[in-house]
Protein backbone atom coordinates (compact mmCIF):
# COMPACT_ATOMS: atom_id res chain seq x y z
CA UNK A 1 0.00 0.00 0.00
CA UNK A 2 1.56 3.38 -0.91
CA UNK A 3 1.97 5.62 1.86
CA UNK A 4 1.39 9.22 1.92
CA UNK A 5 3.70 11.62 1.64
CA UNK A 6 3.26 15.23 3.48
CA UNK A 7 4.04 17.49 0.57
CA UNK A 8 1.70 19.84 1.27
CA UNK A 9 1.11 22.22 4.60
CA UNK A 10 -1.91 23.27 6.02
CA UNK A 11 -3.49 26.03 4.49
CA UNK A 12 -2.39 24.87 1.25
CA UNK A 13 0.76 26.06 1.23
CA UNK A 14 3.40 24.03 -0.72
CA UNK A 15 5.85 22.88 2.18
CA UNK A 16 9.00 21.88 1.23
CA UNK A 17 9.41 17.78 0.57
CA UNK A 18 11.14 16.01 3.08
CA UNK A 19 13.74 13.48 2.71
CA UNK A 20 11.99 10.09 2.60
CA UNK A 21 12.64 8.24 6.05
CA UNK A 22 13.97 4.60 6.06
CA UNK A 23 11.60 1.50 5.91
CA UNK A 24 10.16 1.53 9.25
CA UNK A 25 11.03 4.64 10.69
CA UNK A 26 8.24 6.65 11.74
CA UNK A 27 7.07 9.15 9.95
CA UNK A 28 3.65 10.91 10.36
CA UNK A 29 0.47 10.96 9.22
CA UNK A 30 -2.18 8.41 9.02
CA UNK A 31 0.51 5.43 8.24
CA UNK A 32 -0.42 3.24 11.46
CA UNK A 33 -4.32 3.77 10.28
CA UNK A 34 -3.74 2.68 6.64
CA UNK A 35 -1.99 -0.39 7.72
CA UNK A 36 -4.45 -1.50 10.33
CA UNK A 37 -7.14 -0.99 7.73
CA UNK A 38 -4.98 -3.05 5.04
CA UNK A 39 -4.33 -6.04 7.51
CA UNK A 40 -8.36 -5.97 8.72
CA UNK A 41 -9.81 -5.41 5.67
CA UNK A 42 -7.02 -8.89 4.44
CA UNK A 43 -8.33 -10.64 7.30
CA UNK A 44 -11.78 -10.60 6.52
CA UNK A 45 -11.18 -11.31 3.30
CA UNK A 46 -9.11 -14.43 4.04
CA UNK A 47 -11.26 -15.91 6.87
CA UNK A 48 -14.73 -14.94 4.84
CA UNK A 49 -13.19 -17.38 2.57
CA UNK A 50 -12.50 -20.27 4.56
CA UNK A 51 -15.78 -20.04 6.80
CA UNK A 52 -17.75 -20.00 3.40
CA UNK A 53 -15.94 -22.95 2.21
CA UNK A 54 -16.22 -24.50 5.42
CA UNK A 55 -19.43 -24.28 5.69
CA UNK A 56 -20.40 -25.15 2.04
CA UNK A 57 -18.41 -28.61 2.45
CA UNK A 58 -19.24 -29.22 5.85
CA UNK A 59 -22.71 -29.87 5.88
CA UNK A 60 -25.03 -32.88 6.71
CA UNK A 61 -23.83 -35.61 4.10
CA UNK A 62 -22.08 -38.58 6.25
CA UNK A 63 -22.15 -41.16 3.98
CA UNK A 64 -20.29 -39.67 1.59
CA UNK A 65 -18.09 -37.65 4.00
CA UNK A 66 -17.00 -40.54 6.04
CA UNK A 67 -15.58 -42.70 2.87
CA UNK A 68 -12.25 -41.65 2.24
CA UNK A 69 -10.80 -41.10 -1.40
CA UNK A 70 -9.50 -44.93 -1.04
CA UNK A 71 -12.75 -46.28 -0.31
CA UNK A 72 -11.95 -46.81 3.18
CA UNK A 73 -13.92 -45.24 6.07
CA UNK A 74 -12.68 -42.73 8.48
CA UNK A 75 -11.53 -44.16 11.59
CA UNK A 76 -10.80 -47.25 10.57
CA UNK A 77 -7.25 -47.48 11.53
CA UNK A 78 -8.37 -46.00 15.41
CA UNK A 79 -10.86 -48.51 15.89
CA UNK A 80 -8.22 -51.29 14.52
CA UNK A 81 -5.70 -49.62 16.72
CA UNK A 82 -8.54 -49.77 20.17
CA UNK A 83 -9.77 -53.02 19.00
CA UNK A 84 -6.60 -54.99 18.34
CA UNK A 85 -5.82 -57.90 20.47
CA UNK A 86 -8.93 -58.33 22.01
CA UNK A 87 -10.85 -61.26 21.29
CA UNK A 88 -14.01 -61.49 19.96
CA UNK A 89 -16.97 -63.74 19.49
CA UNK A 90 -20.23 -62.90 18.06
CA UNK A 91 -21.80 -60.12 20.08
CA UNK A 92 -19.01 -60.86 22.26
CA UNK A 93 -15.79 -58.13 22.91
CA UNK A 94 -12.94 -58.99 25.71
CA UNK A 95 -11.75 -62.37 27.57
CA UNK A 96 -14.81 -64.98 28.15
CA UNK A 97 -13.11 -65.61 31.26
CA UNK A 98 -13.57 -61.88 32.70
CA UNK A 99 -15.01 -62.00 35.50
CA UNK A 100 -17.79 -59.17 34.61
CA UNK A 101 -20.13 -58.68 31.90
CA UNK A 102 -21.39 -55.81 30.63
CA UNK A 103 -24.52 -55.80 27.83
CA UNK A 104 -24.83 -52.96 26.22
CA UNK A 105 -28.30 -52.22 24.50
CA UNK A 106 -28.07 -49.91 21.54
CA UNK A 107 -29.55 -48.40 18.19
CA UNK A 108 -27.17 -47.38 15.47
CA UNK A 109 -28.87 -44.17 15.38
CA UNK A 110 -29.41 -43.44 18.82
CA UNK A 111 -27.49 -40.39 19.27
CA UNK A 112 -26.33 -40.86 23.33
CA UNK A 113 -25.46 -44.22 22.10
CA UNK A 114 -22.62 -42.46 19.83
CA UNK A 115 -21.91 -40.35 22.60
CA UNK A 116 -21.50 -43.36 24.41
CA UNK A 117 -18.99 -45.06 21.94
CA UNK A 118 -16.97 -41.98 22.03
CA UNK A 119 -16.68 -40.64 24.97
CA UNK A 120 -17.12 -43.96 27.89
CA UNK A 121 -16.20 -47.20 25.58
CA UNK A 122 -12.55 -46.51 24.78
CA UNK A 123 -11.80 -46.06 28.26
CA UNK A 124 -13.32 -49.07 29.18
CA UNK A 125 -11.42 -50.83 26.49
CA UNK A 126 -8.29 -49.77 27.82
CA UNK A 127 -8.84 -50.23 31.13
CA UNK A 128 -10.98 -53.15 32.06
CA UNK A 129 -11.58 -55.34 28.57
CA UNK A 130 -7.98 -55.25 27.24
CA UNK A 131 -6.33 -56.67 30.97
CA UNK A 132 -9.25 -59.48 31.12
CA UNK A 133 -11.70 -57.99 33.84
CA UNK A 134 -14.45 -57.39 31.78
CA UNK A 135 -15.99 -58.47 28.99
CA UNK A 136 -19.15 -56.48 26.82
CA UNK A 137 -21.78 -57.65 24.90
CA UNK A 138 -24.07 -56.04 22.45
CA UNK A 139 -27.55 -56.13 22.21
CA UNK A 140 -28.62 -54.02 18.95
CA UNK A 141 -32.20 -52.49 18.71
CA UNK A 142 -33.77 -51.03 16.11
CA UNK A 143 -36.54 -48.75 16.85
CA UNK A 144 -35.58 -45.17 15.50
CA UNK A 145 -36.36 -46.48 11.75
CA UNK A 146 -35.01 -47.91 8.44
CA UNK A 147 -31.38 -46.84 9.75
CA UNK A 148 -31.57 -48.78 12.98
CA UNK A 149 -32.75 -51.89 11.02
CA UNK A 150 -29.81 -51.97 8.57
CA UNK A 151 -26.99 -51.28 10.55
CA UNK A 152 -28.04 -53.52 13.36
CA UNK A 153 -28.41 -56.14 10.76
CA UNK A 154 -24.93 -55.22 9.30
CA UNK A 155 -23.10 -55.28 12.81
CA UNK A 156 -24.44 -58.71 13.38
CA UNK A 157 -23.56 -59.77 10.13
CA UNK A 158 -20.17 -58.53 11.17
CA UNK A 159 -20.45 -60.63 14.27
CA UNK A 160 -19.92 -63.66 12.48
CA UNK A 161 -16.84 -63.25 11.46
CA UNK A 162 -16.22 -61.65 15.01
CA UNK A 163 -15.84 -58.29 13.59
CA UNK A 164 -19.22 -56.95 15.30
CA UNK A 165 -17.06 -54.30 17.62
CA UNK A 166 -15.36 -52.53 14.66
CA UNK A 167 -18.46 -52.22 12.79
CA UNK A 168 -20.64 -50.63 15.35
CA UNK A 169 -17.63 -48.67 16.68
CA UNK A 170 -17.43 -47.33 12.65
CA UNK A 171 -20.92 -46.84 12.37
CA UNK A 172 -21.44 -44.64 15.73
CA UNK A 173 -18.51 -42.42 13.98
CA UNK A 174 -20.59 -42.21 10.63
CA UNK A 175 -23.92 -41.97 12.28
CA UNK A 176 -25.62 -39.13 10.22
CA UNK A 177 -29.35 -37.69 10.78
CA UNK A 178 -32.06 -40.05 11.67
CA UNK A 179 -33.43 -41.92 8.96
CA UNK A 180 -31.28 -40.20 6.03
CA UNK A 181 -30.26 -42.99 4.46
CA UNK A 182 -26.93 -42.65 6.46
CA UNK A 183 -26.26 -46.31 6.18
CA UNK A 184 -25.68 -46.46 2.84
CA UNK A 185 -24.80 -49.42 0.81
CA UNK A 186 -21.07 -47.10 -0.05
CA UNK A 187 -20.74 -46.51 3.84
CA UNK A 188 -20.92 -49.98 4.14
CA UNK A 189 -18.62 -51.22 1.03
CA UNK A 190 -16.38 -49.18 2.50
CA UNK A 191 -16.21 -50.63 6.34
CA UNK A 192 -15.98 -53.63 4.37
CA UNK A 193 -12.93 -52.49 3.11
CA UNK A 194 -11.58 -51.20 6.02
CA UNK A 195 -12.23 -54.33 8.05
CA UNK A 196 -9.94 -57.30 7.66
CA UNK A 197 -12.28 -60.87 7.50
CA UNK A 198 -15.16 -58.43 6.58
CA UNK A 199 -16.65 -58.07 2.30
CA UNK A 200 -18.79 -55.19 1.38
CA UNK A 201 -20.66 -57.02 -0.31
CA UNK A 202 -21.95 -59.28 2.80
CA UNK A 203 -22.55 -56.34 4.89
CA UNK A 204 -24.47 -54.79 2.02
CA UNK A 205 -26.51 -58.48 1.41
CA UNK A 206 -27.46 -58.28 5.12
CA UNK A 207 -28.50 -54.52 5.70
CA UNK A 208 -30.89 -55.24 3.25
CA UNK A 209 -32.94 -57.70 4.77
CA UNK A 210 -32.45 -61.01 6.26
CA UNK A 211 -34.67 -63.03 8.57
CA UNK A 212 -32.44 -64.87 10.91
CA UNK A 213 -30.87 -61.49 11.91
CA UNK A 214 -34.29 -59.98 12.13
CA UNK A 215 -35.05 -62.47 14.52
CA UNK A 216 -32.16 -61.96 16.62
CA UNK A 217 -32.60 -57.87 17.03
CA UNK A 218 -36.06 -58.93 17.75
CA UNK A 219 -34.75 -61.22 20.78
CA UNK A 220 -32.57 -58.47 21.95
CA UNK A 221 -35.68 -56.45 22.10
CA UNK A 222 -37.28 -58.97 24.00
CA UNK A 223 -34.31 -59.30 26.66
CA UNK A 224 -34.99 -55.16 26.86
CA UNK A 225 -38.47 -55.98 27.44
CA UNK A 226 -38.18 -58.27 30.73
CA UNK A 227 -36.07 -55.99 31.73
CA UNK A 228 -37.67 -52.76 31.33
CA UNK A 229 -35.14 -51.65 29.32
CA UNK A 230 -36.94 -48.98 26.93
CA UNK A 231 -34.28 -46.25 25.74
CA UNK A 232 -30.86 -46.76 24.56
CA UNK A 233 -28.12 -47.11 25.70
CA UNK A 234 -28.79 -49.25 28.35
CA UNK A 235 -26.82 -51.29 29.93
CA UNK A 236 -26.95 -54.53 32.16
CA UNK A 237 -24.13 -55.44 34.19
CA UNK A 238 -23.06 -58.50 36.80
CA UNK A 239 -20.47 -61.02 37.89
CA UNK A 240 -20.09 -63.32 34.80
CA UNK A 241 -22.14 -65.97 34.95
CA UNK A 242 -23.94 -64.95 37.65
CA UNK A 243 -27.40 -62.44 37.41
CA UNK A 244 -26.66 -59.62 35.03
CA UNK A 245 -28.94 -56.40 36.78
CA UNK A 246 -29.98 -53.56 34.78
CA UNK A 247 -28.36 -50.40 36.03
CA UNK A 248 -28.42 -47.01 35.52
CA UNK A 249 -25.67 -45.10 34.56
CA UNK A 250 -24.07 -41.34 36.27
CA UNK A 251 -22.91 -39.99 32.84
CA UNK A 252 -22.32 -40.85 29.31
CA UNK A 253 -18.14 -41.12 30.33
CA UNK A 254 -16.42 -43.83 31.84
CA UNK A 255 -16.82 -42.51 35.38
CA UNK A 256 -20.56 -43.24 34.62
CA UNK A 257 -19.66 -47.02 35.20
CA UNK A 258 -16.56 -47.34 36.30
CA UNK A 259 -17.26 -47.46 40.18
CA UNK A 260 -19.72 -50.17 39.82
CA UNK A 261 -17.55 -52.40 37.57
CA UNK A 262 -14.64 -51.63 40.13
CA UNK A 263 -17.77 -52.71 43.00
CA UNK A 264 -18.36 -56.10 40.98
CA UNK A 265 -14.20 -56.72 40.81
CA UNK A 266 -13.97 -56.45 44.20
CA UNK A 267 -16.22 -59.34 45.08
CA UNK B 1 5.69 -3.42 23.50
CA UNK B 2 8.52 -2.88 20.56
CA UNK B 3 8.42 -3.85 17.32
CA UNK B 4 11.74 -6.08 18.03
CA UNK B 5 9.62 -7.65 21.08
CA UNK B 6 6.68 -8.79 19.25
CA UNK B 7 8.36 -10.02 16.67
CA UNK B 8 10.35 -12.37 18.84
CA UNK B 9 6.85 -13.32 20.68
CA UNK B 10 5.11 -13.83 17.39
CA UNK B 11 8.23 -16.22 16.41
CA UNK B 12 7.64 -18.22 19.79
CA UNK B 13 4.00 -18.67 19.80
CA UNK B 14 4.21 -19.19 16.01
CA UNK B 15 6.82 -22.22 16.36
CA UNK B 16 4.51 -23.63 19.83
CA UNK B 17 1.17 -23.16 16.78
CA UNK B 18 3.37 -25.11 14.83
CA UNK B 19 3.81 -27.96 16.32
CA UNK B 20 0.44 -27.99 17.64
CA UNK B 21 -0.95 -27.88 14.31
CA UNK B 22 1.79 -30.16 13.17
CA UNK B 23 1.09 -33.05 15.79
CA UNK B 24 -3.09 -32.71 15.15
CA UNK B 25 -2.36 -33.12 11.01
CA UNK B 26 0.20 -36.24 11.88
CA UNK B 27 -3.01 -37.71 13.62
CA UNK B 28 -5.13 -37.10 11.13
CA UNK B 29 -2.90 -38.31 8.06
CA UNK B 30 -2.38 -41.90 10.15
CA UNK B 31 -5.91 -42.23 11.03
CA UNK B 32 -5.03 -42.79 14.88
CA UNK B 33 -6.27 -40.79 18.11
CA UNK B 34 -4.96 -37.65 19.18
CA UNK B 35 -3.67 -37.84 23.01
CA UNK B 36 -6.41 -36.31 24.63
CA UNK B 37 -7.67 -35.08 28.27
CA UNK B 38 -11.14 -33.24 27.00
CA UNK B 39 -12.47 -37.09 25.39
CA UNK B 40 -13.56 -35.50 22.00
CA UNK B 41 -10.06 -35.36 19.85
CA UNK B 42 -11.30 -38.02 17.48
CA UNK B 43 -14.88 -37.31 17.33
CA UNK B 44 -13.65 -33.49 16.39
CA UNK B 45 -10.70 -34.84 14.11
CA UNK B 46 -13.14 -37.07 12.29
CA UNK B 47 -15.72 -34.57 11.61
CA UNK B 48 -16.96 -33.12 8.26
CA UNK B 49 -15.48 -29.92 9.68
CA UNK B 50 -12.08 -31.36 9.75
CA UNK B 51 -11.23 -30.88 6.40
CA UNK B 52 -11.86 -28.39 3.81
CA UNK B 53 -12.25 -29.38 0.41
CA UNK B 54 -9.82 -32.52 1.46
CA UNK B 55 -6.97 -30.28 3.09
CA UNK B 56 -7.15 -31.07 6.51
CA UNK B 57 -7.94 -28.09 9.07
CA UNK B 58 -4.76 -28.91 10.87
CA UNK B 59 -2.35 -28.71 7.89
CA UNK B 60 -4.32 -25.34 6.86
CA UNK B 61 -3.25 -24.12 10.30
CA UNK B 62 -0.21 -25.45 10.24
CA UNK B 63 0.62 -23.15 7.27
CA UNK B 64 -0.77 -20.06 8.90
CA UNK B 65 1.38 -20.35 11.95
CA UNK B 66 4.67 -21.36 9.50
CA UNK B 67 3.43 -18.02 7.36
CA UNK B 68 2.91 -15.52 10.49
CA UNK B 69 6.67 -17.25 11.51
CA UNK B 70 7.96 -15.61 8.04
CA UNK B 71 6.35 -12.69 8.71
CA UNK B 72 8.15 -12.13 11.87
CA UNK B 73 11.29 -12.45 10.39
CA UNK B 74 11.19 -9.18 9.08
CA UNK B 75 10.75 -5.87 10.20
CA UNK B 76 8.63 -2.63 9.07
CA UNK B 77 4.77 -2.31 8.81
CA UNK B 78 3.72 -4.36 5.67
CA UNK B 79 5.42 -7.94 7.07
CA UNK B 80 3.55 -6.61 10.05
CA UNK B 81 0.11 -5.99 8.57
CA UNK B 82 0.84 -9.32 6.52
CA UNK B 83 1.24 -10.63 9.90
CA UNK B 84 -1.52 -8.92 11.15
CA UNK B 85 -3.95 -9.90 8.66
CA UNK B 86 -3.01 -13.62 9.11
CA UNK B 87 -3.42 -13.65 13.08
CA UNK B 88 -6.92 -12.15 12.61
CA UNK B 89 -8.40 -14.36 10.23
CA UNK B 90 -6.86 -17.76 11.81
CA UNK B 91 -8.03 -15.95 14.86
CA UNK B 92 -11.92 -15.51 13.82
CA UNK B 93 -11.65 -19.10 11.95
CA UNK B 94 -10.81 -20.65 15.83
CA UNK B 95 -13.79 -18.57 16.73
CA UNK B 96 -16.37 -20.42 14.26
CA UNK B 97 -14.55 -23.67 14.93
CA UNK B 98 -15.10 -23.04 18.29
CA UNK B 99 -18.66 -22.71 17.95
CA UNK B 100 -18.62 -25.55 15.13
CA UNK B 101 -17.15 -27.80 18.21
CA UNK B 102 -19.90 -26.50 20.59
CA UNK B 103 -23.18 -26.28 18.88
CA UNK B 104 -22.50 -28.75 15.79
CA UNK B 105 -20.26 -31.51 16.87
CA UNK B 106 -21.11 -31.42 20.56
CA UNK B 107 -16.92 -32.21 21.56
CA UNK B 108 -14.17 -30.29 22.31
CA UNK B 109 -10.67 -30.90 21.04
CA UNK B 110 -7.82 -30.14 23.74
CA UNK B 111 -5.27 -29.26 21.06
CA UNK B 112 -7.88 -27.32 19.13
CA UNK B 113 -8.46 -25.19 22.05
CA UNK B 114 -4.46 -24.87 22.61
CA UNK B 115 -4.11 -23.76 19.26
CA UNK B 116 -7.33 -21.40 19.94
CA UNK B 117 -5.38 -19.92 22.39
CA UNK B 118 -2.12 -19.44 20.45
CA UNK B 119 -3.92 -18.08 18.07
CA UNK B 120 -5.56 -14.99 20.36
CA UNK B 121 -2.17 -14.72 21.71
CA UNK B 122 -0.76 -14.12 18.22
CA UNK B 123 -3.61 -11.70 17.12
CA UNK B 124 -3.29 -9.42 20.18
CA UNK B 125 0.84 -9.42 20.15
CA UNK B 126 0.56 -8.62 15.78
CA UNK B 127 -1.62 -5.71 16.63
CA UNK B 128 1.04 -4.68 18.95
CA UNK B 129 3.51 -5.50 16.60
CA UNK B 130 1.37 -3.59 13.81
CA UNK B 131 1.11 -0.59 16.08
CA UNK B 132 4.93 -0.39 17.00
CA UNK B 133 5.85 -0.92 13.32
CA UNK B 134 3.91 1.46 11.34
CA UNK B 135 4.11 4.98 10.75
CA UNK B 136 2.44 6.79 13.66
Amino acid sequence: MARRSPTRARGGKVAPTPKPPPVGQKKGGTGLLSWTWAAVGLAVVLAAGLILVSVLTGDDEPTTSEITPAGTVAGAGEVEQLLSGIPQDGVALGDPEAPVTLLEFADMQCPFCREWAWDAFPTLVEEYVRDGQLRIEFRPMAFIGEDSGRGARAALAAGEEDRLWHVVELLFRAQGAENSGWVSDELLEAIGSSVDRLDGGMLVSAAEGDETLDERIAESTAEADENGINSTPSFMLGRTGGELQKIEVSSLGPEGLREQIDALLRR
Amino acid sequence: MSETAARRATVALALVGAAVAAYLTITWAADVAPVCTTGGCSEVQSSEYAEIVGIPVAALGLGAYLAILATALRGGPGPAAIGAALAFAGLAFSLYLLVIQAFVIEAFCLWCLVSDALMLLLAAVAAFRLRAASPA
